[in-house]
């Protein structure tokens, strides 16, 4: 090892589920290893085993505390894929609602409270002009609440906080740090809307638990539809004012999505342009079609697929879960992971038999398997349904994505251009995009439902029945952060083998038997490294993939001697 | 005043479900006002302000690092909470009801009263079921519960 050789550990980036660590080695000032890794075994899937199958989303919900809903739906869609049960027509809408509305508040919640901290310098607001940032603000949108006054108010909240000697809520930032360059103004404005996005992301939540039951754990899904009755006429069954309550609510969180977080993303890219060069990493993408829009899921309102290096002229749709090339793409491989299994499997003939050695390098170092989509690496998250949705020429993610990129041009004075999503801050324009194309999902979702219900259909549930013998499965759902499929076998009514391949698997996968690194090992290649012992950059490149763990950075000097240990929220 | 009785915790890591048992407890054995609210909240992470924001008390029960021997129950006062986070950093639910106060403190709509009645796990491991030790204390944790909740008259 030469001299500026050091070794960067990071065990401890979010703070969601379970625990990732990724391993750096640092040379010349840019990243040239890394090693991404799960540090905690949870063996979940085998609770599941043996169980009614009809009751196996009531605990897959708590998988991860966060995306509750989410494995609940990929969970009951799984069973009935198995059954080729189709749901009534209601039920999907009011799945479309909460997966929409979910996702919604998720996106808001991952841009201004988990990753925004990585670009926003907060102690820089105490030199912001209050008129200047709401000239600045006003020019980027309409949205009312970016007065001089309320940016005035909010910079003395920024001071009474620094004067207290606590950075509250801010603490874990890398404040002046050389790889921060937003202007004062513009840190201002981001701390005003973080405040603001604490309230807005909480009325979506909100749409999920009117129609959920209650949240985080939501009581109304079921294998064969859902259970929230429907009547016009009765106070305590979804009505009309309900209905309408729930308008109000996703009618601000549409407006807050639209002039609020899309501008502040395309803001933050246009004064961070470099940004748009790192990162990219594995850039075969894949995603699945959702919001589906009738009862045997055929046709979905967003589309997925798959893209071979990053050439969206490849792009191969996946038309659903009967798809043939999605059903037989997928396998897992443990090479590099805890198990005892090696080759790469099926998930119907998945295994979770643990079998831990120490952290090696050049042997196994996870307990996150690397998934394999035709037996390659995948980048799964907004970016790939982004891609697929642009390359497919959906018309709202066309939309939106020249509205952010147009937008990021004026701002960067550059040009620009779909290319550049392939990066740490495609990432963030992209979930950006996203965002505002279900923001105009919510209310058409809303209104098929309302229009459906007023035509006098009540439908909610297809009684689901089980045969005899072994029948397989498969539930997917383009989640927050991508591709989640479920996969179930079941042998006389009971569960005989349950996989659930989670996003943050595709993305935090190790390397496979070929050694083809995963997603986030790939992206943080050649990133800058300005401090080593203060590793910003690299917490860009993996926030942007919103990872679902907790995760500490560790600098290793060339002797492997520790110089230092940062926990990264 | 607005009280809420949040159990913090997976029910898929072995002790680290002790909150929701408390929860499952007192919704079938004690008798609650209906302004107060009793709810098993799983792992809400980041969404924890979301559950306290309107209202005046919250009691939580989580699971707690601690040396005391597995089963050991404590309170923890607002300041105590403020001052050690306590939550498990080893178990699947980060961001701390500690966190969660710093946020609210800043934003504002932090309740005014809030204790954590921590209990020592045995083991966190995957599995459904608390180990017995744990499971014995459910009753006596549930009655720290209803004394809290019972203060509010005091109050």
């Amino acid at each position: 090892m030469i001299a500026t050789e050091k070794r960067i550990t990071i065990d401890p980036i979010t703070r969601i589920e379970g625990h990732l660590r990724i391993d750096i080695e640092v040379d010349q000032g840019k990243v040239n290893k890394a090693w991404a890794s799960s540090t905690m075994f949870r063996g979940i899937e085998r609770i599941l085993l043996g169980r009614d199958p009809r009751e196996a989303w009531l605990f897959t919900q708590r998988f991860c505390g966060v995306c509750t809903t989410v494995h609940a739906l990929a969970s009951v869609r799984a069973v009935e894929d198995a059954l080729n049960l189709p749901i009534p027509i209601n039920a999907q809408y009011i799945r479309n609602l909460i997966l929409i509305a979910h996702a919604l508040h998720d996106h808001i919640v991952h841009f201004y409270h988990l990753s925004a901290l990585d670009w926003v310098d907060v102690t820089q607001v105490l030199k912001a002009d209050p008129a200047k940032a709401s000239s600045i603000a006003e020019s980027l949108s309409d949205w009312p609440n970016n007065s001089a006054k309320e940016m005035a108010a909010v910079k003395m909240k920024v001071k009474g906080l620094v004067d207290s000697g606590q950075l509250g809520p801010f603490a874990h930032g890398y404040w002046g740090h050389p790889a921060m360059k937003l202007p004062p103004e513009v840190n201002l404005i981001a701390v005003a809307h973080y405040l603001q996005a604490l309230e807005y992301q909480r009325y979506a939540n909100q749409v999920v638990a009117m129609l959920g039951g209650k949240t985080p754990h939501i009581q109304n899904v079921a294998v064969g539809g859902v259970a929230n009755a429907i009547n016009l006429e009765s106070e305590a069954a979804l009505n009309l004012d309900r209905l309408y309550s729930m308008k109000a609510l996703l009618d601000k969180v549409v407006s807050f999505v639209q002039n609020v977080y899309v501008p502040d993303v395309c803001a933050v890219a246009g004064f961070y342009p470099d940004w748009f060069s790192y990162g990219s990493g594995v850039t075969n993408y894949l995603s699945v079609p959702d919001l589906p829009l009738d009862e045997a899921s055929t046709k979905y309102d967003l589309p997925g697929g798959f893209i071979p290096n990053g050439d969206l002229s490849k792009f191969h749709p996946i038309t659903g879960q009967k798809d043939p090339y999605w059903r037989k793409a997928v396998t897992e491989d443990s090479e590099h992971a805890w198990y005892k299994s090696g080759g790469p499997l099926h998930p119907w003939k998945g295994e979770t038999d643990p079998e831990f050695t120490d952290w090696k390098e050049d042997g196994k170092y996870s307990w996150v398997k690397a998934p394999r989509f035709e037996g390659q690496a995948a980048q799964v998250g907004p970016l790939a349904n982004v891609l697929a949705g642009y390359a497919s020429g959906n018309p709202l993610m066309v939309k939106w994505t020249d509205a952010a990129l147009s937008k990021i041009s004026a701002i960067a004075k550059v040009k620009a251009t779909p290319a550049m999503l392939h990066s740490t801050l495609g990432r963030h324009g992209a979930r950006a995009v996203r965002t505002a194309v279900l923001s105009e999902l919510a209310v058409k979702h809303w209104q098929l439902l309302t229009d459906n219900i007023v035509k006098g259909d009540s439908a909610i549930f297809n009684q689901p029945e089980f045969p005899k013998g072994e029948i397989e499965g498969v539930g997917f759902h383009e989640a927050p952060r991508g591709t989640l499929s479920h996969w179930v076998v079941i042998d006389n009514g009971a569960i005989k083998n349950y996989q659930a391949v989670v996003p943050t698997t595709w993305n935090a996968s190790p390397r496979d038997s070929k050694g083809t690194s995963g997603p986030y090992e790939a992206a943080l290649l050649g990133n800058p490294i300005a401090d080593a012992a203060h590793p910003l950059e690299v917490l860009r490149t993996v926030h942007s993939f919103d990872p679902c763990m907790a995760c500490a950075v560790h600098t290793f000097d060339p002797q492997g001697n520790n110089v230092a240990k940062v926990k990264v929220l | 005043m607005k009280t809420a009785i949040y159990g913090i915790g997976n029910i898929l890591m072995g002790d680290d479900g002790i909150g929701p048992a408390v929860v499952d407890y007192l919704t079938s054995n004690a008798m609650l006002d209906g302004d107060v609210t009793v709810e098993d909240l799983g792992t809400p992470s980041l969404d924890l302000p979301n559950y306290m924001t309107g209202y005046d008390r919250v009691i939580f029960i989580d699971a707690v690092a601690a040396a005391d021997p597995p089963g050991t129950i404590r309170l923890y006062s607002r300041e105590e909470i403020a001052a050690t986070p306590p939550g498990i950093r080893i178990s699947p639910h980060e961001p701390t009801i500690n966190d969660a106060l710093i946020v609210l403190d800043f934003a504002g709509g932090a309740p005014r009263d809030v204790v954590l009645v921590g209990v020592v796990p045995q083991t966190v491991d995957g599995g459904m079921m608390l180990s017995p030790v744990v499971a014995g204390a459910v009753p006596r944790v549930a009655a720290m519960v209803m004394d809290e909740v019972a203060k509010r008259y005091a109050a």
